[in-house]
């Protein structure tokens, strides 16, 4: 019968050269037992729709020739999880890395210019790379692992030598993998915080307990701040006393062990706002000349270096509280989805 | 195909991987070659698909389960199948916890 020499011959490609003959042979001789039986039963030959309706149920040639091929992987299942668990991880590094080099960059290039289209655009590519990177090394071990089991026996099963007494103890672990803060840790951060805003409050008056031996120098010197730093000022005000009420409330009410997901969030959230105010300052000058007339011509660049250095410090921050933000959120997002599987089942 | 139905697809399958194995083993303690070894076992009341039954062939043999030996019958070349010496004895353990786990199964339901 033509159509199964072809389709045969088709299966034979996909098999491995060293046992194509023998297979073929074989499949040949069950699928002319079979094709004969039916024809006996009919009592006629196929018809040529019969016939491909009836090599159809074998497969395509591909699937059919890989039947006979043994299991592949290219990251097994005893490797999976591990792999799973560093590809995670990388990701997060990945991001880190790419985001802090970024903003050093940034902060280092004159003219100082940000593409935030661009800076986004370009990290999937830097993930993807990451991914193809921890994926080819996972590939590579479990290519050794399964050509030569007894030689890598912890690649072949990384966890067979782990044991649950090198587990860190109950403690640690405890409210997402951080130690309980305990009495006297949340009393210590009632009264630094206290004393901060103390000190943040008494500043305007006192310039000195900021600046130190600067502050005499800024009073002499042809710079001077501009006034965006007076909201500025008080948005911090503001932030540390919100503070410092959430963690007196937690002392008052006992709950001083919890986690402290939700305040943590909201001032990452509102931290951003006193941030965003002063990067809003046209043309980035947060210090200028006092009498710009005079002085443009022999204090103008370090005041233009000054203001970049400034940019520099206000970005890196600016990221910082974003990632941080994001992290929160994150956190958030996946303990309620948590919450909600668990109610499900 | 509904999800339901893929999942009861996917169960099923996976229920019937073992028992299949176990099955050739049985049914190969007699001598038979692909074709014929599928219509015993479809008689019984066990049908396997030949694009399961003719690799999985190959695999027990190459595990040393079964043996097998090119053959003449009725003016075609053959390749028969039998229980090797390891795959009695394998078949033996297997049948003995397949016997076991059907104990088991009936016990809880």
């Amino acid at each position: 019968m033509d159509l199964l020499d072809r389709y045969l011959e088709a299966v034979k490609k996909h098999l491995p050269w060293e046992r194509q003959d023998d297979i073929i042979a074989e499949l040949k001789a069950n699928l002319e037992a079979q094709l004969e039986d039916k024809e006996a039963a009919l009592g006629r030959p196929l018809t040529a729709a019969e016939a491909e309706e009836w090599l159809k149920q074998f497969g395509h040639p591909i699937q059919a020739a890989a039947r006979y091929q043994p299991q592949r992987y290219l990251i097994g299942p005893a490797l999976f999880p591990f792999y799973w668990y560093v590809m995670k991880l990388a990701f997060i590094w990945a991001t880190l890395i790419y985001l802090v080099v970024t903003v050093v960059l940034l902060a280092t290039r004159t003219p100082i210019q940000i593409d935030v289209l661009a800076i986004l655009l370009r990290l999937p590519g830097g993930l993807l790379t990451t991914a193809a990177w921890v994926t080819l090394i996972f590939a590579v071990i479990e290519i050794a692992a399964t050509s030569c089991p007894g030689k890598f026996p912890a690649l072949a099963s990384p966890s067979a030598d782990w044991s649950p007494g090198a587990l860190p103890p109950l403690g640690q672990q405890f409210a997402g993998g951080k130690k309980p803060r305990s009495f006297a840790q949340a009393v210590a951060e009632v009264i630094f915080g206290f004393l901060f805003l103390v000190w943040w409050l008494l500043v305007p008056q006192h310039p000195y307990l900021l600046m130190g031996p600067g502050a005499y120098y800024l009073g002499v010197s042809p710079f001077q701040l501009v006034s965006v730093w007076l909201p500025f000022y008080w948005w911090v005000v503001a932030l540390s006393a919100l503070q410092l009420g959430w963690r007196c409330l937690d002392l008052i009410r006992g709950s001083w062990q919890r986690v402290r997901t939700a305040e943590k969030t909201v001032m990452s959230a509102a931290g951003l706002i006193p941030l965003a105010l002063v990067l809003s300052v046209r043309d980035h000058a947060w210090i200028t000349l006092k009498r710009p007339a005079l002085d443009q011509a022999r204090y103008g660049v370090a005041v233009d270096a000054i203001n970049k250095g400034i940019f520099a410090v206000l970005v890196f921050i600016c990221a910082i509280v974003v990632l941080q933000l994001v992290w929160e959120i994150g956190r958030i997002g996946v303990k309620a989805y948590r919450e909600r599987t668990a109610t499900m089942h | 195909m509904t999800i339901a139905e893929n999942l009861f697809e996917n169960l099923r399958l996976e229920l019937r991987r073992g028992c299949l194995t176990l099955a050739v083993l049985a049914q190969l303690r007699q001598e038979h070659y692909g074709y014929t070894l599928r219509k015993a076992l479809a008689e019984r009341g066990l049908e396997i698909d030949e694009s399961t039954l003719y690799p999985l062939l190959r695999r027990l043999e190459a595990q040393g389960l079964l043996t097998s030996e090119w053959r003449e019958e009725e003016k075609r070349n053959k390749r028969f199948y039998r229980l090797s010496s390891d795959g009695e004895q394998m078949f033996g353990q297997l049948l003995d916890e397949w016997r076991a786990i059907n104990k088991s199964i009936d016990n809880i339901l």
